[in-house]
């Protein structure tokens, strides 16, 4: 006759998920990766300092230089490189340093250890982005004529796109990690091929990129034109939200459903 | 008996590899032994156990329930892995504080039952150091900690006595001893017949995928005895320990290993030399000793031929 299990059940999932993020937020803040993440996004701050040191003779103000790093550094390249690095690592680092055993041997649902791992990845992203984007600003644009109270406004939506950014390249790399036993390349390939080609492509073909719809989220009022001009399409902010979030969500529920079925077989 | 693990015709291929072959037993509480030379299944059949893998074909439950996929038995099942993976940043209390927190212990609870089960494994001094620090054999017993901190009634222990020194060895398998006592069903799997012995008489015998039976381990000890056993032992002082060794009646080699200055011995009955190891390991530092060969292979391959 076989044991019937004492009457205990699966955590529930939010629970569940907060025990695991306070566990990956540990293991994820800390590390080398983040501290060398942290200098490359720093980079436009120490840019900032040398242009207020020695200004351009280029007609282009700090503000309007502020909203050029924003679209191109921030959200076309460096963002989803972050994500990529980051994301695609949720689950298969965890494979990789063997430690999964202890999350799936325990009353926690695989949902719970996923959410609390991409939580754990949110946390992180934007600890490593806010402060670095808001110190490029104030670099840039406090005490220049469009200064610090003018923008303000900007900057809040700049931050709003570069989560949203993390956010939907995070969720599609998390689907490509728990996909794949190597993401990391598939992942560059589908940064700096597909999407660094196909969105400057005439047409509607910027319409199946995703940096497309982020950099139509950066709109700054006095250099709105000069970016329009910049890239060949640009979306209006309402869409770019609506397909950004949902490419995010389904991205997300996707890599949670494979994962949920997922046998990992991590051997001594 | 009141199974808790139960195989049912269970088999696993990792592609066209067959890992187990239509294993099928029942344990209920009490200490069991998994042994088999390696590459016989032991880890598979572990894995398979601990709900880590899922049957190609047959069943297995565990607690009532399939062990794939029901992660709700983990309140009462409690696993030290045969990796050497441990979050390296954390302290060894964090490490098993963090574990309990998933099982849905508060920070007061976790804490308090970490404390403990980090005593038990006689790792209270350090366990506020990071584990990244620990040596071999202080990983593997923070490694039992958290399996045993959540006082699970079923234990899976894959290698548990790896590199361990004498001291803990005996510690350990007395802690074994004592948990099946109190009605705990714990299944290990080692290579050291000598400890295992200690606590049970229990063993499945497993080779080539297939467990070949619920055996007696004093007939099982018997056969290996006509086979030297391979040990291998780290010390500060490996000189001074070979000199007081080499007397032993049944030691067959001794040698140091220039490469590591580990001491290499073969020897036919292992009693005596682990006895004696014990009482010296504090004079010669003894840091750890493994068994680095049970010549399980030639054992079991008699035993199929029965």
């Amino acid at each position: 006759m076989t044991a019937e299990a004492p009457v205990l059940a699966i955590r529930p999932v939010w629970p569940g998920a907060r025990d695991v993020f306070f566990i990956s937020i540990e293991r994820m803040l800390p590390r080398a990766r983040s501290f060398w993440v942290f200098l490359l996004l720093a980079l436009p701050v120490v840019l900032g300092v040398l242009l207020r040191i020695y200004p351009p003779k280029a007609p282009l103000t700090g503000f309007e230089f502020y909203g050029v790093i924003v679209a191109l550094f921030f959200v076309r390249n460096l963002l989803p490189l972050v994500a990529l690095l980051f994301g695609s690592a949720l689950i298969s680092d965890a494979v990789d340093s063997k430690t999964l055993t202890y999350f799936l041997t325990r009353p926690v649902s695989r949902l719970s250890i996923f959410l609390g791992e991409f939580g754990a990845y949110l946390v992180t992203v934007l600890t490593l982005t806010v402060p670095c984007v808001v110190l490029t600003y104030l670099v840039l644009c406090v005490g220049t004529p469009q200064g610090a109270g003018f923008g303000a406004t900007d900057l809040v939506q700049d931050l709003g796109a570069c989560a949203l950014t993390l956010f939907t390249y995070g969720g599609l790399f998390a689907l490509l990690g728990v996909s794949l036993k190597k993401p990391l390349i598939p992942g560059l390939l589908f940064l700096f091929v597909w999407e660094g080609f196909v969105a400057n492509f005439p047409g509607d073909a910027p319409n199946y990129t995703i940096t497309a719809y982020a950099r139509s989220l950066i709109r700054h009022r006095p250099s709105e034109e000069g970016l329009a001009e910049l890239f060949s399409k640009f979306f209006g902010v309402g869409e770019s939200v609506l397909v950004l979030g949902s490419v995010g969500v389904i991205s997300l529920a996707l890599a949670i459903w494979i994962f949920s079925r997922r046998e990992y077989v991590i051997s001594s | 008996m009141t199974a808790r693990v139960v195989f049912k015709n269970a088999s696993r291929w990792y592609g066209p590899v067959m890992a187990l072959n239509d294993v099928s037993f029942e344990l209920g509480p009490g200490v069991y032994g998994l042994l088999g030379p390696n590459g016989a299944g032991k880890s598979s059949l572990l894995k398979l156990a601990s709900g880590q893998l899922r049957p190609s074909q047959g069943s297995v439950e565990l607690l009532g329930r399939p062990a794939f996929g029901s992660p709700e038995v983990f309140h009462s099942v409690g696993l030290c892995s045969d990796t050497d993976a441990l979050f390296d940043d954390f302290t060894g209390l964090q490490f098993v504080s963090a574990l309990l927190s998933l099982n849905g212990f508060d920070r007061a609870q976790a804490h308090k039952l970490a404390t403990e089960a980090i005593e038990t494994v006689d790792l209270k001094d350090a366990m506020h150091r990071k584990v990244g620090a620990y040596s071999k054999g202080m990983r593997q017993r923070i490694k039992l900690a958290q399996a045993l901190a959540h006082q699970p009634e079923v234990l899976f222990l894959d290698e548990p006595l790896t590199g361990m020194d004498p001291q803990n060895r005996k510690r350990i398998s007395d802690l074994m001893k004592r948990l099946g006592d109190e009605g705990r069903t714990v299944l290990v799997s080692t290579h050291i017949l000598h400890e295992l012995e200690q606590v049970t008489r229990r063993v499945l015998l497993i080779h080539n995928g297939r467990v070949l039976a619920e055996g007696d381990l004093r007939e099982i000890r018997d056969l290996l005895d006509r086979h030297p056993r391979s040990v291998r032992i780290k010390a500060t002082n490996t000189r001074g320990l070979a000199r007081e060794l080499v007397t032993l009646p049944d030691l067959v080699s001794l040698n140091i290993e220039d490469a590591t200055g580990h001491l290499l011995a073969e020897i036919r009955k292992p009693e005596a030399f682990f006895t004696k190891v014990q009482e010296l390991s504090g004079a010669f530092g003894v840091e750890e000793m493994w068994v680095t060969d049970e010549n399980l292979e030639s054992v079991f391959s008699y035993l199929v031929s029965k």
